[in-house]
């Protein structure tokens, strides 16, 4: 069973849905800060049985103004394209998740029943973002929901960080060398190499390891 | 894991060699190098008493089934040392998988260097360690024009990079490059030879692999061109690929490599014997065997000390540690966890074997991001020292 659960018809029942609780609506009505917006809009497949649990978590997800995709029972390959995935912890979610572990596509927040013992192994193979426990509550969801996007972002920041430590560590040799034969070529200071490279790059609107190899490239080509 | 001595439970590992494919043709040796180092140690009674028990996929040569099958050993098996990958696609494919599941990756292959991952142990041969050596004799013995020839992937195009700085930077010059696709057929190597014929280097530098290798050497052969005037030089081409394309296409060719079957010590010979006693007395070893034979023997020794299959635990013992492998004693450099290993050029004989043209006085210290060596080949003792 599949259905996408606009997220309007959700925030009509925001006042059912939270009044009974003392950890409900009321706090997190207040603070519509930027981090709560930052939270909007986001696609979050929710994969749970819809029992009172389930139906509770959908509903934060949808006062949380996120757009909501139900599915049940767990489909073999969990849906791909989505800012965040909440999935029902089952002993082979890891051969269900479309990814390798350390390229994620979404925010991955597992939902712990707390009808079995937990399983730590589990939780560690499936390299989620978050846990959250049933029975759940206002604040669980929207904590675990901007933690988990949040460490998702920053994983894919620093992994994208270090991919381009690494392109840069190879054109800085380049650059080192364009340099130096600008230096002899044009008979100049390595400084003025240097800013001749930049400008150049500039001009071409490339990355001045671009430039560098190119002028070491055709240098090769000359000679 | 980490738990008591008193259990007879095996230590579970995986190993990720493609046993079909174009790449079959080097990983099967490695697949059994693997396997020789686990049957010897398993025969000696196991570490600690508990036999080392591998779980083996056939990624086929294709770079992505690399990261599903590291995810499966990892996720459905329970595994956390993986050994393999040969090429630098199939490693990359395996890293982020062992990186967020922290787990350890033993890779037995030559590669580009430029990288440094806390859960990979590199024991094949950096930049440091093969090109720059084998390039200064190139210059030397056959002259200073070259022609690269390589497999359209990482691996070749981040080597060629490396080693047209090296002849730069010592007044030689390349004249002519070219790039086929990784599983290239026969036919697609002839133009190519043509041009080099064309262009007349004196030496034809390739960073081709897997089957390439085996149309590349035979193209030459077939064009009647002469290895003592203009060499093919190479990083891959082992023992393995001369006998797959035969020993008069590959005799005269030069390659540079950490470890030779016919490099002379009693180690070696030991080793020799026991895999062909295995495999078949026609079989030879190979650098990227011998790698992958000694890493499973470091690892098992490094186990032993730790009792424990932990990532953590594992590579913080293993950094530094020291090994007597066929090739000569090496160290896991303990900056790096890259090894230490010895720079050997040989050129290919008659009998598929080759003969010695240059060793180094003990293993080189690995340098994978060529920090430590100078601009120009002058300078090369420095990172003896």
């Amino acid at each position: 069973m599949q259905e996408t659960v606009d997220m309007r018809n959700g925030r009509d029942k925001i006042g059912q849905a939270g009044a009974p609780r003392r950890d409900g609506g009321v706090f997190t009505q207040s603070s519509s800060s930027s981090a709560t917006k930052s939270l909007w809009d986001l696609k979050v497949a929710v994969i749970v049985d819809r029992d009172d649990d389930g139906e509770r978590l959908v509903r934060e997800l949808q006062r949380l103004r996120c757009q909501v995709h139900h599915e049940w029972p767990i489909p073999p390959q969990i849906p791909v394209h989505y800012d965040a995935v909440f999935c029902t912890l089952s002993a082979d979610l890891p051969q269900r998740l479309p990814w390798i572990p350390g390229e994620p596509g979404a925010a991955l927040v597992v939902i712990d029943r707390g009808d079995s013992p937990l399983d730590l192994k589990l939780l560690h193979n499936c390299a989620a973002h978050g846990v959250l426990h049933y029975p759940t509550t206002t604040r669980s969801v929207q904590a675990v929901l901007s933690l988990a996007r949040s460490h998702f972002l920053y994983e894919r920041r620093l992994r994208g960080r270090i991919d381009k430590l690494d392109e840069s560590l190879r054109t800085m040799r380049s650059v080192e060398r364009a340099k130096s034969l600008l230096m002899r070529v044009k008979n100049i200071t390595e400084e003025e190499a240097y800013n001749y490279l930049r400008r150049q790059a500039m001009e071409r609107r490339v990355t001045i390891g671009a430039v560098a190899s190119a002028i070491v490239d055709s240098y090769d080509l000359l000679s | 894991m980490t738990r008591s001595s008193n259990t007879s439970e095996p230590w579970r590992v995986g190993v990720l060699f493609s046993r079909s494919g174009f790449m079959a043709v080097i990983e099967e040796t490695q697949f059994r190098g693997t396997l020789t180092a686990i049957e010897e140690i398993n025969a000696a009674g196991g570490v600690n008493g508990r036999p080392i028990e591998p779980i083996c996929y056939d990624p086929g040569s294709e770079a992505s089934a690399f990261g599903r099958y590291a995810k499966k050993l990892m996720v459905e098996d329970g595994v956390s040392t993986i050994f393999g990958c040969y090429t630098s696609s199939s490693r990359k494919a395996v890293l982020p998988v062992v990186e967020r599941l922290n787990g350890l990756l033993w890779y037995p292959t030559l590669y580009e260097g430029f990288e440094f991952s806390p859960n990979v142990i590199y024991t094949g041969a950096t930049p440091n360690q093969n090109s720059v050596e084998l390039c200064r004799v190139l210059m030397q013995t056959y002259g200073t024009r070259f022609y690269f020839i390589g497999s359209d992937y990482i691996y070749p195009r981040e080597s060629n990079r490396i080693m047209r700085e090296l002849i730069r930077n010592s007044g030689g010059s390349v004249v002519g490059e070219s790039y086929v696709n990784m599983g290239a057929k026969r036919a697609e190597f002839l133009p190519v030879m043509r041009e080099v014929k064309r262009a007349q280097p004196d030496v034809i530098f390739s960073t081709v692999v897997g089957d390439g290798t085996v149309y590349l050497y035979q193209a030459y052969a077939e064009l009647g061109l002469n290895p003592k005037m203009m060499p093919i030089a190479s990083l891959t081409t082992t023992e393995a690929e001369i006998r797959a394309m035969g020993h008069d296409v590959g005799e005269g060719h030069i390659t540079a490599a950490p470890y030779f079957q016919g490099i002379g010590n009693e180690r070696n010979s030991t080793f020799v014997r026991h895999y062909q006693k295995r495999y078949g007395e026609d079989e030879p070893t190979n650098m990227c065997l011998e790698a992958s034979y000694f890493q499973v023997n470091v690892f098992a020794k490094t186990l032993e000390q730790t009792g424990s299959m932990d990532t953590e635990i594992l590579r913080s013992s293993v950094m530094g540690s020291e090994f007597e492998a066929p090739q000569g004693d090496v160290v896991i450099n303990p900056i790096w966890g890259h090894a230490d290993l010895w720079t050997r050029i040989g050129r290919a004989n008659r009998q598929g074997q080759f003969d010695l043209v240059y060793e180094s006085p003990s293993c080189v210290r690995s340098d994978p991001y060529l920090l430590g060596y100078g601009r120009s080949l002058r300078q090369r003792s420095l990172e003896l020292t």
